[in-house]
């Protein structure tokens, strides 16, 4: 009998990996996943002045010294309101009029100039001059130094010393206090970052559960649909058949996310032998700032245990998720009714993953909290709870526990439910036919 | 030898077979038969041990049937049971694996019974692209790939020509000679009396008909006189025992009571010029089903 389950998963397995619609379809991701990664450097190859830096014209009407503040404050203003650390801007001293100015920025849009006057009810007037429409990002950023040049300006105007001035300037720390003595700022930052990050990170598991339910369920509707499942299971016992069937779902998942894995892993190597990231604070400039937030934080030291616990919350989820799939198939007669009961599973696998989103917005919902332990929800929601701090490792060791009860009632359970299903071709009096087999031990 | 011995089936509280009992020798062609809904696919899927008997037992050889023995069954399904997008060699090779073969036999089994259905062109075809008649023959060669002790074929002549029929009929008699069982299941009753020597009626999941085919017509009183030449059918359905009179051709069939009525009839018929057949034989078996399966449904 192990040959044969070795046999049937071998087979389910090639059924679905030895196709051409398999190759075409990881042809397609592949492009995709390379193309995402490098976006930038596709666009960029395309044409467009994405690099090319600002040139902002300063036209100083008034006593010479609003050119340095203005540099100062514009420099601020990227480092606060953008993510990235290079400037973009070309701050330069122009000392012809704002008429003279015209005459250069008809031809060029990547122009700005910035004529700033006297005002006696207002300190400074300002005209800006650009050829179009800036967009939001600038329109904010020069304003805002615009603003802030006029506060300094004004301080200065009181004499105050230029050291003075910096402090003014200068941040303010905060001096971060937690009345939990386990809690620091920098996990605290962490968890932050984590929550954006996450829903990212377990979008892939959402994917391969549809993937998981639908292969199941296609493969042992195709086999009831065509009679074929009379004569396998004349040969192998259906807990054998609903094994194979499991296992090969399962391995066909793990290959088809070690698949993914690759075309990222490709896409990240063809960006770097190219001398991608062509716009700064593109998708790499973005992980490796977040690996390296994460870096020397003590939830870096918690991955030890937490991966290894995630993975086997995720492991028990699939199963679970394959026996479900299976069970609901074997209780259909043709693939439009399986389609029509995976549609709830789906939607449980869906709402898990939107309270995955929300939990960072909803700390402390005890009803999250207690979803965190549903079996299927659990493997997203668990690890987005712990990573946010909502739930410890004990929570998430009895959401693994609940779940190995739940799979455990699906094979006891289920299996009677499967005998019974895979060799029924009508749907009259399904359901009682099926609570009746789940009653019963002997089929 | 096969023994149903007792064999009861209940779904909930609907009886699907009540108290079945037969057995088959090696070498014999068994036929179960029935109607639509009389309980053959139930008894078929508790031989195959697909399902447990509510009472009374299935033996093979004198032990119960499960997946210990069931590598050396083969069946064959009324509906087609293949997965119409795999090849030929790819379908019977699964079929085959699972029956615990190993893929150098079946290959090789294969290509003898591909010639012998004269179908060896088909064998990296996909089995969608194959006409109803060479599907029945796939699914055929997959239920006897294994050479199985016991075959059970449930409407093994389902979409077959009468050419493609005499070429089953000639692998299933082969594969009794060889001493397999052989349980057979058909609405058409010619091919019923053409195999099998014991034969079960199936209704509403009783057994109302078993035993030897022969005995059975010859227990059956009523008979058929087939008589070619000038008479008047009138004057002969006139005769007392006289149920019915039929033109076949050129012939008159007249059906009859029993074998005493034949006296009767013929002489009446031996006034009539040009007579060239007066021939006594034994009702069919399609008459013989048709009649108790009508006396029961009366009942």
């Amino acid at each position: 009998m192990r040959n044969k389950l070795k046999f049937l998963i071998k087979t389910s397995l090639k059924r679905k990996v030895d196709t051409k619609w398999f190759k075409i379809v990881n042809i397609v991701l592949c492009l995709i996943i390379v193309c995402a990664l490098n976006i930038d450097s596709i666009i960029s190859f395309f044409g467009g002045d994405f690099n090319e830096k600002m040139q902002v014209y300063v036209i100083d009407n008034m006593d010479g010294n609003v050119y340095d503040v203005f540099s100062s404050q514009i420099n601020a203003s990227t480092t606060m309101l953008t993510t990235g650390t290079d400037n973009d801007y070309d701050i330069k001293k122009y000392d012809k009029t704002l008429e003279e100015a015209k005459e250069e920025v008809k031809d060029n849009k990547k122009i700005i100039v910035l004529e700033f006057n006297d005002s006696k009810e207002n300190v400074m007037d300002v005209t800006l001059l650009s050829k179009e429409y800036m967009d939001l990002k600038d329109m904010t950023i020069l304003n805002t130094a615009i603003n802030n040049t006029k506060v300094a300006y004004s301080i200065i105007a009181y004499n105050i010393n230029p050291e003075d001035l910096a402090k003014i300037y200068e941040g303010v720390d905060v001096n971060r206090v937690f009345l939990d003595e386990e809690k620091n700022d920098t996990s605290e930052n962490t968890e932050v970052i984590m929550s954006t990050v996450f829903p990212v990170v377990i979008l892939p598991f959402f994917m391969l559960t549809i993937i998981l339910i639908q292969m199941i369920g296609a493969e042992v509707n195709d086999e009831k649909t065509t009679r074929s499942m009379e004569i396998i299971i004349s040969n192998v016992s259906p807990e054998t058949h609903l094994t194979a069937k499991i296992i090969a779902g399962n391995l066909f998942v793990i290959i088809q996310a070690v698949l993914l894995v690759a075309y990222a892993i490709i896409g990240f190597l063809i960006r770097r032998y190219t001398g991608g990231a062509a716009i700064a604070g593109g998708v790499s400039d973005y992980i490796v700032g977040v690996v390296d937030s994460i870096k020397g934080t003590p939830f870096m030291a918690t991955l030890g245990y937490v991966i290894p616990l995630v993975v086997i919350l995720l492991i028990i989820t699939f199963i679970a998720y394959s026996l479900l799939a299976g069970i609901l198939a074997a209780m259909t007669t043709n693939i439009e009714d399986f389609q029509q009961l995976q549609t709830p599973m789906v939607v449980v696998s869906l709402a898990g993953y939107y309270l995955a989103m929300l939990a960072g917005m909803f700390k402390g919902s005890l009803f999250i909290r207690l979803l965190s332990y549903v079996p299927l929800i659990s493997a997203i929601l668990s690890p987005s709870l712990l990573v946010l701090g909502e739930i410890g490792v004990i929570d998430v060791l009895i959401a693994i526990l609940i779940s190995i009860g739940f799979v455990y009632l699906l094979i006891k359970y289920g299996i009677r439910i499967y005998k019974v299903g895979i060799l029924n071709y009508s749907s009259k009096d399904l359901w009682k036919k099926m609570f009746k087999a789940m009653k019963t031990k002997k089929v | 030898m096969l023994e149903v011995k007792n064999v009861t089936k209940y779904y909930g509280d609907f009886k699907a077979v009540d108290n079945l009992s037969f057995t088959v020798k090696p070498g014999e062609i068994f036929g179960l038969l029935g109607i639509n809904g009389a309980g053959k696919t139930t008894t078929f899927r508790m031989i195959m041990g697909l399902l447990e008997p509510t009472e009374g037992e299935v033996l093979l050889d004198g032990k119960k049937i499960d997946y210990s023995v069931t590598d050396s069954i083969g069946f064959l399904t009324e509906e087609r049971s293949l997965l119409t997008k795999l090849k030929v060699s790819e379908q019977v090779l699964y079929y085959g694996k699972l029956k615990g073969m190993d893929e150098e036999t079946i290959m090789k089994r294969l290509d003898v019974l591909l010639e012998k259905f004269e179908i060896p062109q088909y064998k990296n075809t996909l089995i969608k692209e194959l006409s109803k008649g060479n599907q029945q023959k796939i699914q055929f060669i997959t239920a006897v790939i294994n050479e199985p002790k016991l075959l059970i074929l449930d409407e093994p002549f389902s979409g077959l020509d009468p050419f493609n029929v005499e070429m089953f009929k000639k692998e299933i008699v082969e594969l009794a000679k060889k001493g397999s069982i052989i349980i057979f299941s058909s609405h058409r009753m010619e091919h019923v009396e053409l195999f099998c020597k014991k034969i079960v009626i199936l209704l509403a999941g009783k057994s109302v008909i078993e035993g030897n085919l022969k005995d059975i017509k010859k227990k059956y009183k009523k008979k058929n006189i087939f008589i070619k030449g000038d008479i008047d059918i009138d004057e002969i359905s006139k005769i007392k025992g006289v149920y019915d009179v039929e033109e076949h051709g050129d012939e008159y069939l007249v059906k009859i009571e029993d074998e005493s009525v034949c006296d009767d009839v013929f002489n009446k018929v031996k006034k009539y010029k040009n007579i060239t057949k007066f021939e006594m034989e034994e009702a069919s078996l399609n008459e013989i089903f048709v009649s108790k399966v009508g006396e029961a449904y009366e009942k």
